[in-house]
């Protein structure tokens, strides 16, 4: 996974899949990235091929503690595999979802 | 009369109809495309069918047989062109059913569901137990539907449905045999194939969901769901049904935060699930495959 920051975001990309392998450590990893300056979450998903329910509680996770900051999670360019499971568990209401031109 | 019945000439533009059988064996109200096919060439007047089926003639002659159920003499034919030398009245390529010839099945997957729409008063007349319920919502034997359950026409509901508490059904959707919606599920202008599991409080919209694939109908996208307690495919016999799902639907309450209309929850018990989400949420929550 790849972290950059930008102001008060932190932008999270280059991440192939969330899974149960991986989620956990991922959300840490975000978790820990986070400056204290820092309120909201830009995950681009435009690489990552899967996703099943741990990898979208790693998602929420991260939901969480930005929106304790006041800030939000915005999902960047979903694949439409992503973009199907975000609709299917109605978690496209929960976060902004932006896509690319 | 006697006619040949050819196979579609393209499927290319719908391939995931032919993912798990045929494309004329693609589920269509109840039975397959082949079947209608076959009842709509009965009904009017043909007597004998040769069924080019190349090299599906096996997976063919399983279905339909010898052409009992409807009154026919079939042969399913495995080689390609006339054995006997004698040529039949008709050639039929099943690229529309009879009953619809003016609406193509195959050249995108919503003319497939156009199609559904269009005969879903036709076929419910026809389909033995199948009532109408309201204008224009189908139920079908044994199928059992929970008090408080939204249905909106046009909608279809095959035999031996479940449809849980608070599910919205419809419109525009199709719910074949055997299929179990838990509640709280949203389907809106779907398909969900025979023998198929839609989680709680999840929302099925503009797709085909068979098992675990889920297609987008205008997209094409095709995903397999990972979690069973999502979408799923039912394989076990009625008499322990009831123990799959109970299994199924408490990994499911897991789930019940995120797929609360988010506008109609206040933000702290929104809050609160979402909480609980995270923190219980499994690394697998099924017994594996």
């Amino acid at each position: 996974m790849k972290i950059q920051y930008q102001a008060k975001i932190l932008a999270l990309s280059d991440i192939p899949e969330l899974n149960a392998a991986n989620s956990a450590t991922l959300r840490d990893e975000a978790r820990a990235a986070l400056r204290d300056d820092q309120t909201s979450i830009d995950i681009d998903l435009c690489r990552t091929r899967f996703v099943d329910s741990s990898g979208l509680g790693m998602l929420i996770a991260l939901h969480k503690t930005s929106v304790g900051r006041g800030g939000c999670v915005r999902i960047l360019n979903p694949t439409p595999s992503v973009q199907q499971i975000l609709e299917l568990t109605r978690l496209h209401r929960v976060f902004e979802i932006v896509k690319a031109n | 009369m006697n006619l040949a019945l050819e196979f579609p000439t393209d499927g290319s533009a719908v391939p995931a109809l032919s993912r798990k059988t045929p494309l004329v064996l693609a589920p269509f109200l109840g039975q397959t495309v082949l079947e209608h096919a076959l009842a709509g060439l009965a009904s009017e007047g043909v007597k004998r069918v040769r069924i080019e089926a190349g090299d599906q003639a096996e997976q063919i002659q399983r279905v339909v047989g010898q052409g009992e159920a409807w009154g026919l003499a079939l042969e399913v034919s495995s080689a390609l062109g006339r054995q006997d030398g004698l040529a039949p009245a008709r050639v039929l390529t099943l690229d529309q059913l009879p009953q619809l010839p003016q609406q193509p099945l195959w050249r995108n997957y919503r003319d497939w569901f156009s199609a559904q729409q269009a005969l879903m008063p036709v076929l419910a007349r026809q389909r033995v137990g199948t009532r109408e319920v309201s204008p224009g919502v189908f139920i079908g034997l044994r199928s059992r539907i929970a008090a408080d359950a939204r249905m909106s026409g046009p909608c279809w509901i095959g035999a031996s449905v479940f449809v849980g508490p608070g599910a919205i059904i419809g419109p525009g959707t199709v719910i074949e045999d055997g299929s179990y919606v838990d509640a709280g599920a949203e389907i809106v202008g779907s398909i969900i194939g025979p023998q198929t599991y839609v989680g709680a409080f999840t929302e099925v919209r503009d797709s085909f969901a068979w098992g675990n694939e889920l297609l987008h109908l205008d997209t094409g996208s095709l995903t397999k769901v990972a979690d069973r307690f999502l979408l799923g495919e039912l394989q076990v016999r009625r008499n322990r049904l009831g123990g799959l799902i109970d299994i199924i639907r408490n990994a499911s309450r897991r789930f019940v935060a995120l797929t609360r209309d988010t506008k109609t929850r206040s933000s702290s018990r929104q809050k609160t699930r979402l909480r609980a989400l995270e923190e219980n949420l499994p690394a697998t929550a099924l017994p594996s495959e």
